[in-house]
């Protein structure tokens, strides 16, 4: 990581004491959910101030407000002391503000110059498109941020869009950047030069708020810290002066432990085996390639990798949802590659799929006939083509006891559950008929620690019991919390196996981004300049940043 | 069944072609509204309704004031309205579209029926409302055949080719256009810059409502003089269909209803030797179903056709 | 969700959440009812003397109540046709279509083989209409499930491509009759198969109510058992609401909805047959368009067995009134038309009935319908 030069660039700006963004008693209700109440937030100017805490905590909600995307039901927002009145975008986009989302805003079928200018094209009647050209040409090179404007947006690689996503903001002028959950695409690599960015356009007069739940992170990176939770003001700390520990416990509101215990690995039978696997994705593209994976009993296998290397391809593969054009996948010894999901289920594959809403829960249905999904035409709670209503409501009560599901009731909607609960209900209906093989992708993302830790106590449990696991996930705190051997995907290759013991972040982390670095590496000077450039141009022509609007 | 000794003759004739342009330009216009409406991501399976709205307001204006002028503004207008309801309830009640512009077409069905009985009984509309004209072109209409196929068609045909560039211009060269693609695109992405989604879908719905209202006043005021109950039939189905199989891209929209004008033409032209033109009528139906299993290539809609807007995460 | 969600007291049951769920329809018709209303006003009429007429002619006479019932039997069975498909996330536009192939299969098949004894011809015929119809919404499921082929749009085409196939088999195809004059229709169905009269003449001269009452009615516990008393009534229930989902829990997706696409159709068949059996012919052009309206009817109905019967009883009532309305108070048929679009604009526009029942202090109904 280079140091960088804090030299005179531009009209030096002296740090005070007076917040340049205040967010006073913002309060937000959704119906009978209070997401935000009476939140308050103050961001120094050239400061980097990271918001964090657990998902529902509130911090999307309150930086949506801050963008004009939702209007608070009270409050107010002061920039540069002045208040200010955010009805939409537009004039978020007219105050300065800028916004980076955590899922991105982009046309895929739109080409990159296309997507910056939206909004703010130019032009007079008829769109001038070689100006575009021009325009977001000239951007990316001076912020050394290189993209080529022509491309298609819908084929560039996560990194490059969240480049796009920047030159937008940087295009209009924005002085306040707000990023919501950056690094969640990233590999550590990539995380590394993006908080070489921050740093470049703090230096150069830009203000940066960080939306994450990564503590490392905000240790790394920020000055200051804000933790919200449930709704509410937690505290404001500096991080030099605390710790991840004492953020966590504003978050959660008590200890957390931060790593599970779990005893040595009993170690079985081979349970599930990939062989030279490949396969493509939906865009008849290349998505698995050569995949040779072991899975044995008593044993977590943790997939360590940046999302959108294959995890998904891979877990639909075993799965039985997507087809091979190479491999075996051997389950318990047997070649599987012809049975479909229903029949590998039978065979003892069970599989928490990663998005549960979309995914893994009819949502519509009663919690009863989701914990039912994938036996609901065998015995017994079908017999003869008729159901077995009684036998499916024994089996919720069971698992709904077992599992300790909120509420506890069979009837229950299952979109009126929890985050933690659905995903429970999720977890729960998989185990229930005792697979030999577990595959869990994703399995804790979205939940509140408190659910977090007891999935993972319920996966250490079964694993002790014999079960063989094959963990997906792109938090690598899960990973190494839970596996016993780490394999790291890249581009649809299995790059490595590591056994835990063995393994270290930097390597893995190295590993997830393909052993090397990618090209073109924006210096924190450069951007510091430009930025600083851009601030001197707005204070001399007295314009605002650039107006939006239809 | 003498195939050639059959379409041989009916195919030299240029009252096959001159029918095919005829056919096609209510089509083209209300399919050219229907891709305008699409781009913005409002599903718009209403174009039937508001046509048939358009057809008989113009009428009724017609009868009433003898001047073309009005009764032509009268029918756009209409279209528009019936247009902007269907807007209200898609874009700001978030209405399912589909069932949204069934009920349009239902409503407008009835409502002209129901008027029609109201003021014109049983004796059909009056015989001598004015028409929207010719457009004699000079030499070209000395010339043979062409002559007879294009050299003296309804303004509106003119009119309803025009379009296309001019359409086709809109989406693709102007700013406007690119807001519009983006929010049938990807509405929250505009959003998020400051665009109006819900003003764009308002102004997109209800640009489609103007152009088939004045399809409707082509079929009414030029071609049959007169308003019969329903009488669109089923022509802003086939805009759809045309829509659809054009990939929503104007030109291919265009090209689509001149095939589906011929398609029509065709059918007027073998009633009475004997083929079975109640199928050839079919062609358009069974050409749309072909394309859209994939057999032309994927029929792909903007991404976020048919989706209501909600403001928010 | 953040913990601060507020825990509703008492979940409401079934029962509660199946009758909350009827108050949007029936606001939804009301409201339809009050504008309806207003259009005739605005023309110079009198509403109340229009809704009076209807009423008096939908149900005012014994005979008035079974025309009633024969003018919804096609509608509810065309009802259950879009309902099954809705169930399975499919939007069954073609019931028309479904319904005139029924007709003319169940029409040809009675004609050929119309020296058979009745009891047999009458199944065959019914079986002849369900296999018909559902084929023809099969080939719009198989291209669902093998192309993604959006159903609304092939469902439609495939309607308007089955409407004129009868033209052509009526007009000029091998079921014309051989005296074509007047309107072209089919030869008569043989006597021995039809429905059976459930009214003897004794206490209803002339009625015209048959047996297809009793076949509807036995097609609405069909549609009830199979939806929510199988497993496959569950997969199907499932794919409609996430297809994603039903696959990851090792369902069989394109099956599934080929199969409620031919179940739909079997649905629509029979209501294609049921209108022919009552005019004694297939005539061309025979549907006032029951496909269409069942789609409104499958909607205020609510997709519910018995929603759809009572939705289909009040759009056949409608219908049947409006004849009357039409003859003694001079206003036109078609306001039935006006009504039906009104409601089906209304139960689409959900979010306005629902905003309606806020202010209007019924915010719990809303919660308990969910």
């Amino acid at each position: 990581m280079t140091a960088f030069a804090t030299a005179d660039l531009g009209p030096s700006r002296a740090r005070t004491d007076a917040p340049y963004l205040e967010m006073r008693g913002i309060t937000k209700s959704f119906g009978t959910l209070l997401a935000n109440d009476n939140v308050d937030l103050g961001v120094l100017d050239r400061e980097i101030h990271a918001v964090v805490g657990e998902n529902g905590a509130g911090k999307t909600t309150l930086m949506n407000i801050l963008y004009g995307l939702i209007r608070p039901d009270a409050g107010e927002i002061r920039i540069d002391g002045q208040a200010v009145r955010i009805h939409g975008p537009r004039d978020a986009i007219a105050a300065g503000i800028g916004m980076v989302h955590q899922h991105f805003q982009l046309v895929p079928v739109m080409t990159v110059a296309e997507n910056v200018v939206l909004g703010q094209e130019p032009g007079g009647i008829m769109l001038d498109r070689g100006a575009s050209v021009r325009e977001v040409r000239e951007l990316s090179e001076r912020f050394g941020l290189i993209v080529d404007p022509t491309a298609r947006v819908g084929m560039l690689p996560v990194g490059l869009q969240q480049r796009v996503e920047l030159l937008k903001i940087l295009f209009r002028g924005s002085r306040l950047l707000v990023f919501d959950e950056p690094t969640a695409v990233l590999t550590p690599q990539e995380t590394d030069e993006l908080f070489e960015i921050l740093r470049g356009l703090v230096a150069g007069g830009k203000t940066v708020i960080l939306i994450t739940h990564k503590l490392n992170e905000v240790m790394a990176i920020s000055d200051r810290v804000t933790v919200l939770r449930q709704g509410r003001n937690a505290a404001v700390l500096e991080t030099a002066r605390t710790s991840p520990s004492e953020i966590a416990r504003a978050m959660v509101g008590r200890e957390v432990l931060l790593r599970v215990d779990r005893d040595a690995a009993h170690i079985g039978e081979e349970r599930l085996r990939l062989e030279h696997v490949t396969a493509d994705s939906d865009r008849k593209l290349p998505a698995l390639t050569g995949v040779d994976l072991s899975v044995r009993s008593g044993e977590i296998v943790g997939i360590a990798g940046v999302s959108g290397n294959g995890q998904l391809e891979l877990a639909e593969v075993l799965a039985g949802l997507r087809p091979v054009t190479d491999g075996h996948v051997y389950l318990g010894g047997e070649d599987v590659r012809h049975q479909n999901a229903a029949e590998r289920r039978a065979n003892g594959l069970a599989y928490i799929p990663e998005d549960r809403h979309a995914r893994g829960l009819v949502l519509p249905f009663d919690v009863k006939d989701n914990l039912i999904l994938g036996s609901q035409s065998r015995a017994p709670f079908a017999t003869r083509g008729q159901r077995n209503s009684a036998a499916v409501e024994q089996r919720a009560e069971n698992l709904i006891q077992q599992f300790d599901i909120r509420p506890p009731n069979p009837d229950a909607v299952a979109s009126s559950l929890s985050g933690g609960n659905q995903q429970k209900v999720v977890v729960a209906r998989e185990l229930a008929e005792s697979p030999k093989v577990l595959v869990a992708a994703e399995p804790t993302r979205g939940l509140d620690v408190g659910a977090t830790e007891f999935i993972h106590r319920e996966l250490i449990q079964k694993r002790d019991e014999g079960l063989a696991i094959l963990l997906i996930s792109s938090e690598l705190d899960e990973i190494f919390s839970l596996s016993d051997a780490i394999a790291v995907i890249y581009q649809g290759r299995i790059v490595e196996v590591i056994p835990s013991a063995e393994a270290d972040r930097e390597r893995v982390g190295l590993l997830m981004a393909g052993g090397s670095v990618e090209t073109a590496i924006p210096s924190a000077d450069r951007i510091a300049q430009a930025a600083a450039e851009q601030a001197t141009r707005d204070a001399a022509s007295g314009a605002a940043p650039r107006e939006g609007g239809t | 069944m003498d195939i050639v000794g059959t379409f041989g003759p009916i195919f030299a004739r240029p009252d096959l072609w001159a029918g095919t342009l005829r056919f096609a330009a209510p089509l083209t216009l209300a399919a050219l509204g229907g891709v305008i409406s699409e781009r913005s991501g409002v599903v718009n399976i209403a174009m039937e309704g508001m046509m048939l709205v358009g057809a008989f307001f113009s009428v009724v204006v017609a009868a009433a004031t003898h001047d073309i002028v009005l009764a032509t503004l009268a029918s756009v207008v209409c279209g528009g309205l019936i247009a902007a309801i269907h807007g209200v309830a898609s874009i700001h009640l978030r209405a399912n579209q589909i069932v949204s512009g069934m009920a349009i077409n239902l409503l407008a069905l009835g409502l002209t029926s129901f008027l029609m009985f109201r003021f014109f009984a049983t004796n059909g509309t009056p015989a001598n409302i004015p028409a929207l004209p010719d457009v004699k072109i000079p030499v070209v209409d000395g010339i043979p055949f062409v002559g007879d196929v294009v050299g003296d068609q309804n303004i509106v045909v003119w009119l309803s080719i025009l379009a296309v560039p001019i359409v086709w211009w809109f989406l693709f060269r102007t700013r406007l256009g690119l807001r519009i693609r983006a929010v049938g695109e990807h509405p929250r992405a505009a959003d998020t810059l400051g665009i109006s989604v819900f003003g764009i879908r308002y102004l997109c719905v209800i640009l489609s409502g103007l152009l088939s209202g004045l399809g409707g006043a082509y079929l009414a005021l030029s071609v049959a003089h007169s308003f019969s109950n329903n009488m669109t039939s089923g022509a802003g189905f086939i805009a759809l269909a045309a829509m659809i199989f054009g990939k929503w891209n104007p030109i291919g929209a265009f090209l689509a209803c001149l095939l589906f004008g011929f398609g029509q033409s065709l059918g007027i032209n073998l009633q009475g030797t004997g083929f079975p033109d109640q199928l050839v009528s079919a062609t358009p139906y069974l050409l749309t179903v072909v394309a859209l299993a994939g057999f032309v290539g994927r029929a792909v809609p903007p991404a976020a056709d048919g989706v209501p807007y909600e403001v928010g995460e | 969700m953040s913990v601060a969600t507020a825990q509703i007291q008492v979940p409401p049951s079934r029962v509660m959440r199946y009758l909350a769920s009827g108050v949007t329809p029936v606001l939804a018709v009301v409201l339809a009812i009050i504008v309806g209303g207003l259009v005739v006003l605005a023309s110079g009429s009198n509403p109340v003397v229009a809704y009076q007429q209807m009423l008096v002619g939908a149900v005012g006479t014994p005979f008035d109540i079974s025309e009633t019932l024969i003018s919804s039997i096609p509608l509810i069975l065309a009802g259950y046709a879009v309902s099954f498909a809705f169930r399975c996330g499919l939007f069954n536009i073609g019931a028309e279509g479904q319904l005139y192939m029924g007709a003319i299969a169940s029409t040809w098949v009675a004609t050929t083989f119309s020296s058979w004894p009745g009891l047999a011809l009458i199944l065959i015929c019914m079986v002849a209409a369900m296999v018909a119809g559902g084929a023809w919404a099969g080939i719009a499921g198989l291209l669902k499930a093998r192309t993604g082929a959006h159903e609304v749009i092939t469902t439609m085409m495939l309607s308007y491509v089955a409407i004129d196939v009868s033209h052509w088999l009526l007009e000029a195809g091998p079921m014309t009759p051989s005296n074509a004059f007047g309107t072209p229709e089919s030869g008569p169905i043989p006597p021995q198969a039809a429905f059976p009269i459930i009214l003897p003449s004794s206490i209803l001269p002339n009625a015209r109510l048959n047996a297809s009452l009793f076949v509807t009615i036995l097609a609405g516990v069909a549609f009830a058992w199979i939806l929510w008393r199988t497993p496959l009534g569950y997969e199907i229930r499932a794919v409609g609401f996430n297809a994603k989902a039903a696959a990851y829990g090792g369902i069989n997706v394109a099956r599934r909805l080929i199969i409620a696409m031919v179940l739909a159709g079997a649905f629509a068949g029979l209501a294609g047959m049921v209108p022919v059996w009552v005019s004694g012919r297939l005539y061309d052009s025979f549907s006032p368009g029951y496909g269409y309206e069942a789609i409104a009817v499958a909607l205020v109905g609510k997709n519910s067995a018995i929603g759809i019967f009572l939705a289909g009883l009040l759009y056949g009532a409608m219908i049947h009134g409006s004849v009357a309305m039409q003859a003694n108070a001079n206003i036109s048929g078609f306001l039935v038309q006006i009504l039906q679009a009104l409601v089906l604009f209304f139960v689409g526009a959900e979010m306005l009935v629902r905003w309606i029942l806020k202010k209007g202090g019924l915010r719990r109904v809303l919660e308990v319908a969910g």
